[in-house]
């Protein structure tokens, strides 16, 4: 029988579908630890934010989040931005402890903010597309809202790719993670680069939140699988490798849609962390990096 | 630690010990047990954390297999007190294995990787529902029959004295000291032949056993556990915060930082009912920014007294950094 092929290359198709929305939102943290050597614990409250802020214009407009999710990036961009100057840059020079400790207490502020403003009821939005499906052949199918948010996130992945390597604040940003004591010599202010590296990432999670919006669920804990996920990537992908963590969000996007396929989709998040331990021990400078640990 | 000091620290056991026969209700004393319960734990990660300046947030791992042990060896008819002693050893058997391979690692990929391994412990204690119950939860026998939660309580606060000793002990030890130096600058430690992966080892070993025996006695107490309770992050979180509000690589940090965390949290459950967490947050990021050696950190350095004390941690600011790195690449020319 074919048919078993058919079930895994559904299940490929689907991994490959939530892994463009992991990319970018592993992107977003591979600029930020790239370029800052920040492991921003409030990544995944930014992912939150997004998607509550999507929902509430969706509630408000009735506009559908794959319209209007440059709303949530221009609001998470100004949080982020808001973030580096506000928070982050009067204890730079500082441990890294600090540092994860500062983003882990922005995080809780944010979780249970929303869940003050919000309550921590489940919510969901019903668009008209969620009941499309896509048929390829007898067998696959695809849902629309998926097919169109991994569209989205592979023209973001691209620009955002585009900017980081062809940009003069691209340029600008890579120099500062190579050397961050030579960077400010050369006429960069890496103030003004690390804040808008910073907004720019955390305007990655936002609108992957947006993007997700449709097809999950929305609590305030929401972005807290999210968050792990995106330090997987991160190691995955090579500490700061902008590529590399896009890469690692399909992979881990494959990995977990097979997982849940032959397991159980109880087994999936685990087996990203026995990845993410593997890969730490074995091959810390990550698979498609080339960076050292 | 000096004569008086201990003379203090006796006194003040003394008093703890004795203020179940004050307190009127039992409600006080359950949040005075997590109080002490918290500072122990604190103290247990402050040797690992604080001194030896690794920043593991998986204790969750070593809190959930104790209370874990507890729940489990006794299910298999060992007696309560034996299953703690399993459970501890198990702790720390883990703690051996995720030290060996988390060591290896600095900064950043350290802290993450101890979260990874915490995060595995819970998600297959959660898959596994033939061996833990998985997210039903597993019963938890009482440690105390009699007047329980007084007992309790004094357990916690023995078991803070045990950690607090251990810890002033430790601080002055050389041992201690070469934690301490591992903490300022691994490579230099290194270079003068303290065996830094052995220390840490080590460190963890026994923070690790301080740990799991709190969570055996935290399961005990509410004698019924679930995954996402024991071996949450929010332990982890939890642990860490109180240890370096209070000042991490203090001894009297994790103390000061439990009673602080744990009141307020308390005060602000009534006020902000499931988002009391929300306190945490602002105690953290106000701490980081204003008083970033903590309370007991800063209070030190402020008044300038206690000159013995181990040098401030963490508080390395940027030139100095810029300086070694120059003083580096000329090394290298």
């Amino acid at each position: 029988m074919i048919n078993w092929l058919y079930i895994a290359l559904q299940a490929i198709i689907n991994g490959l579908l939530t892994g463009a929305l992991y990319a970018i939102i592993g992107m977003g943290m591979a600029l930020i630890f790239g370029v800052m050597r920040i492991v921003n614990f409030a990544h995944g409250a930014f992912l939150m934010m997004g998607m509550y802020a999507t929902y509430v214009v969706f509630q408000a407009t009735g506009i559908s989040p794959y319209y209007q999710f440059p709303l949530a990036g221009a609001l998470l961009f100004l949080v982020g931005y808001a973030t580096y100057m506000g928070l982050l840059r009067p204890i730079r020079g500082q441990v890294d402890f600090m540092v994860i400790l500062l983003t882990m207490g922005l995080a809780l502020i944010l979780v249970d903010g929303a869940q003050l403003v919000f309550g921590a009821d489940y919510h969901q939005i019903n668009i008209p597309l969620l009941s499309k499906n896509i048929h390829i052949g007898p067998q696959i199918s695809i849902n629309a809202p998926w097919l169109v948010a991994f569209a989205i996130a592979a023209v973001l992945a691209c620009a955002l790719y585009w900017v980081v390597t062809q940009t003069m604040f691209g340029r600008a940003a890579r120099a500062i993670a190579q050397n961050p004591y030579a960077a400010p010599l050369m006429g960069i202010n890496v103030n003004r680069v690390q804040a808008v590296s910073f907004g720019i990432g955390s305007a990655a999670a936002g609108i992957a939140g947006s993007l997700l919006l449709p097809v999950f669920y929305l609590f305030p804990e929401v972005g807290n699988q999210f968050k792990l996920k995106s330090f997987v990537m991160v190691v995955l992908g090579g500490m700061g490798s902008i590529q590399g963590a896009a890469i690692a969000g399909l992979v881990l996007g494959v990995v977990e849609s097979l997982t849940s396929l032959y397991w159980g989709n109880e087994w999936a998040l685990a087996v990203d962390f026995v990845l993410f331990i593997l890969v730490l021990s074995l091959k810390p400078s990550g698979i498609f990096g080339s960076q050292r640990a | 630690m000096k004569n008086w000091q201990a003379l203090v620290a006796a006194v003040f056991l003394f008093a703890a010990l004795f203020v179940p026969l004050l307190v009127p209700t039992d409600y006080i004393l359950q949040i005075l047990f997590r109080v002490f319960l918290f500072a122990a734990l604190g103290l247990a990660w402050n040797l690992v954390g604080g001194y030896a300046g690794q920043l593991s947030l998986g204790h969750a791992a070593y809190f959930g297999v104790g209370a874990y042990g507890l729940a489990l060896f006794s299910k298999l008819g060992i007696s309560p007190w034996i299953s703690v002693f399993f459970g501890i050893v198990l702790a720390v058997i883990c703690a051996a294995m995720i030290g060996t391979i988390s060591f290896r690692l600095r900064g950043p990929y350290f802290a993450l990787c101890t979260i990874a391994f915490a995060e595995v412990l819970r998600l297959v204690a959660k898959n596994l529902p033939n061996v833990t119950g998985g997210d039903v939860g597993a019963q938890v026998p009482a440690l105390f029959t009699h007047s329980a939660t007084r007992s309790f309580y004094w357990a916690g606060v023995l078991l803070t004295a045990f950690a607090f000793a251990l810890t002033a002990w430790i601080e002055r030890s050389r041992f201690g000291y070469y934690l301490m130096a591992i903490r300022e600058d691994q490579d230099t430690a290194l270079s003068v032949g303290v065996n830094a992966a052995r220390c840490k080892l080590w460190a963890l070993l026994i923070s690790a056993a301080i740990t799991g025996f709190g969570g055996a006695l935290y399961a005990s107490m509410f004698l019924f556990i679930v995954p996402d309770q024991v071996l949450a992050m929010d332990i982890s979180t939890e642990i860490a915060i109180v240890a370096m509000l209070g000042g991490a690589g203090t001894l009297l940090g994790p103390l000061l930082g439990s009673v602080i965390l744990e009141s307020s949290a308390e005060i602000f459950k009534t006020v902000f009912k499931e988002a009391h967490l929300l306190i945490y947050g602002v105690l953290i990021v106000v701490v980081v920014l204003f008083m970033p050696e903590g309370v007991v950190g800063t209070l030190t350095s402020k008044l300038g007294r206690f000159k013995k004390a181990p040098l401030a941690p963490f508080a390395a600011p940027a030139p100095v950094a810029a300086q070694e790195e120059t003083s580096r690449a000329a090394l290298n020319e």
